[in-house]
């Protein structure tokens, strides 16, 4: 039989083994093309992984059998409520008593100088700070600095912070008061113990 | 002039500080401070700060004489309370054009092009309600660019005729120049300090010098990030606005502690409730991670004592986002890297190579082991939810010790807008 000497794979030539991505031998199988984008994700980790060279750990550090989940059944669909047509979302507090999520802010109230509005000692004020302050309303207002809660009260030219407590003063704001409005106060919680 | 494109950038004034006087109007008017984590160094300060010469980034310790004869107010950091205040006022500003990029804590982008709209009353507009909604003033710049909004902002802020808002377009060329002179190059946003050094050394100092050079110059001194500024400047959009902002890359959660740490145990405490705080991060985000690392470090600046830098990184072949599967890991790599004797002043973790938390999770998992997976997913959003309602009272066995680690924060404001039991009081 004739030998050939040249042709042929030549000793040395083509991709060196194990020199690939996963630095090992890999092997082609079939992939259901449900099951691909699930697959492809773990692949590209491990990749990058090896490229990086961090050691490889498994989360599952004991197996005990490796089982390849099958899907047999198909998920079942139900018999459809009668109720199904006359669902609606349910009832949100939050819509309810927020109108403007970016400037409502919670504050707890201290004191008893506004019972006669339903705030008690401990209550928890919404405060909203896009609302503009109309005679009336009650409101957090900064007098030269500190916060209070009242009932704002503005009459030709004449601002008052009233209390609604007989045993607590009025508060008259003078021209050289600096007094500022920092939000209204659009309800109050109050929890029975 | 029509421009074909129009960015506002709007930025808040003195963020930090701002917020601190919201909640505390007695504030106003007075120099403040704040300190960054474990009241270590000065990372902002209000304009009367800045007025008395307090500078950025230095150490606490080294200036707190001359701060308590001022008589400026000190703050911790208080970053529940910044991120809330930042994440409303960018809401608001988002109402205000329909492509906003929130681009740090209190700047942000938008684009105004196409808008039928007087566009300083518009802004004007912005601006008040952001303050009165949230009770921080912010400054608004205006131009065809990037670089130019970014520049209208400093003259914003600068020049109280403006009220606050100014469209760097709207300059005849000399009065533009003459801006541009008054502006150090490395002042201009996206000429960092070696480019501006690089810059210097060839004669160009102010803007106007930068400005009038020629386009090959630059490019061959600071390659294509530079000349992108270059033709921003002359009006011409390089730097697109990025909407979308891009998904992670790596979550860190690093500290250093409120004392040195040499005991294993003090040291996982720190641990578990850096990743803790990490996890939380990864499960907001909607991510999971496949790589972790651990690091711990010993205080470079000590003299005398060996600089230690222990760190380990593993990888997994799942991705994994429970507390209850990342936490073990953690202590697992900082048993391997731990050395006793060295005092540690610094650690943290790092999760990277995030993915998307698919669903799918290991097709190579047991039935046994999916239902595991599935328990202690259970178990983390259980202890979640329990935290959030009551105030971080579950805790890991592995966080609960002697506290030595926890950061000192002596001047912290309250968490007035994400926790219950830290409500303003009035």
């Amino acid at each position: 039989m004739n030998i050939h000497n040249h042709g042929g794979a030549r000793k040395g030539a083509g991709r060196k083994k194990n020199s690939g991505n996963f630095k090992e031998q890999t092997k082609v199988i079939r992939v259901p093309i449900s099951l691909v984008d699930s697959i492809t994700p773990s692949i590209e980790v491990y990749k990058s992984q090896v490229k990086s060279g961090i050691e490889v750990l498994r989360v599952n550090e004991d197996p005990v059998k490796q089982l390849i989940p099958i899907f047999t059944s198909r998920v079942q669909a139900g018999f459809p409520s009668p109720a199904d047509d006359h669902l609606e979302d349910t009832l949100d507090l939050n819509t309810h008593l927020i109108h403007h999520k970016e400037a409502t802010f919670f504050v707890k109230a201290q004191g008893e100088s506004m019972i006669g509005a339903g705030i008690h000692q401990g209550d928890i004020l919404i405060v909203d700070k896009s609302l503009s302050p109309k005679s009336g309303k009650i409101v957090i207002a900064v007098v030269d600095g500190e916060f209070t809660v009242k009932r704002l009260h503005k009459y030709k030219g004449n601002i008052t912070l009233k209390a609604e407590n007989s045993e607590f003063e009025d508060i008259k704001i003078k021209g050289t008061d600096e007094l500022i409005i920092w939000g209204v106060v659009t309800s109050v919680i109050h929890q029975y113990d | 002039m029509i421009n074909k494109t129009k960015f506002a950038l709007v930025d808040c004034n003195n963020f930090y500080a701002s917020c601190e006087r919201v909640f505390e109007p007695k504030l106003e008017g007075r120099p403040i401070i704040v300190l960054s984590n474990n009241d270590g160094c000065i990372i902002a300060r209000s304009n009367e700060a800045k007025a008395l010469g307090v500078k950025m980034g230095v150490p606490y310790f080294k200036v707190r004489d001359m701060i308590i004869k001022n008589g400026i107010v000190v703050k911790s950091s208080n970053y529940p309370l910044y991120g809330d205040m930042s994440s409303r006022v960018m809401k608001i500003i988002g109402q205000y054009s329909p492509i906003q990029e929130v681009y740090s804590i209190d700047e942000s982008f938008i684009d105004l092009v196409g808008l039928p709209l007087h566009l300083i009353n518009h802004m004007q507009s912005l601006r008040q309600n952001v303050k009165s909604w949230t009770g921080v003033p912010v400054c608004v710049g205006m131009g065809s660019t990037k670089v130019l909004a970014k520049l209208a902002n400093r003259i914003a802020k600068k020049y109280t005729r403006f009220n606050g808002v100014f469209d760097i377009d709207e300059l005849p060329y000399e009065r533009y120049c003459k801006l541009l002179q008054s502006v150090e190059v490395g002042d201009l946003w996206g000429i960092g300090r070696q480019s501006a050094k690089k810059l210097n050394r060839i004669g160009i100092i102010s803007s106007n010098d930068f400005y009038q050079a020629d386009i090959g110059v630059i490019e061959t001194l600071l390659g294509v990030n530079g000349k992108k500024v270059y033709q921003e400047l002359y009006g011409n959009s390089c730097i697109p606005i990025e909407a979308i902002p891009p998904t992670r890359q790596q979550i860190v959660s690093s500290r250093s502690f409120g004392s040195d740490l040499t005991d294993f145990h003090e040291l996982n405490q720190a641990l578990t409730n850096l990743t803790r705080k990490a996890v939380y991060k990864l499960n907001n985000h909607k991510l999971a991670t496949t790589t972790i690392t651990v690091f711990i470090y010993t205080n470079p600046h000590k003299k005398n004592k060996a600089c230690v830098h222990l760190s380990k990184t593993i990888g997994m072949t799942t991705a994994i986002k429970n507390e209850s599967q990342i936490i073990p890991l953690i202590s697992k790599i900082l048993r391997l890297i731990y050395k006793p004797g060295h005092s540690f002043y610094k650690g943290g973790i790092v999760l990277s190579n995030l993915v998307k938390n698919y669903p799918q999770q290991d097709l190579f998992l047991t039935n046994e082991d999916n239902q595991r997976n599935i328990d202690s997913s259970n178990k983390s959003n259980a202890i979640r939810l329990v935290n959030k309602r009551f105030n971080e009272s579950l805790k890991y066995a592995s966080e609960i010790g002697n506290d030595k680690w926890r950061p000192k924060a002596d001047f912290k404001s309250k968490r007035y807008t994400t926790s219950w039991t830290e409500l303003l009081v009035i």
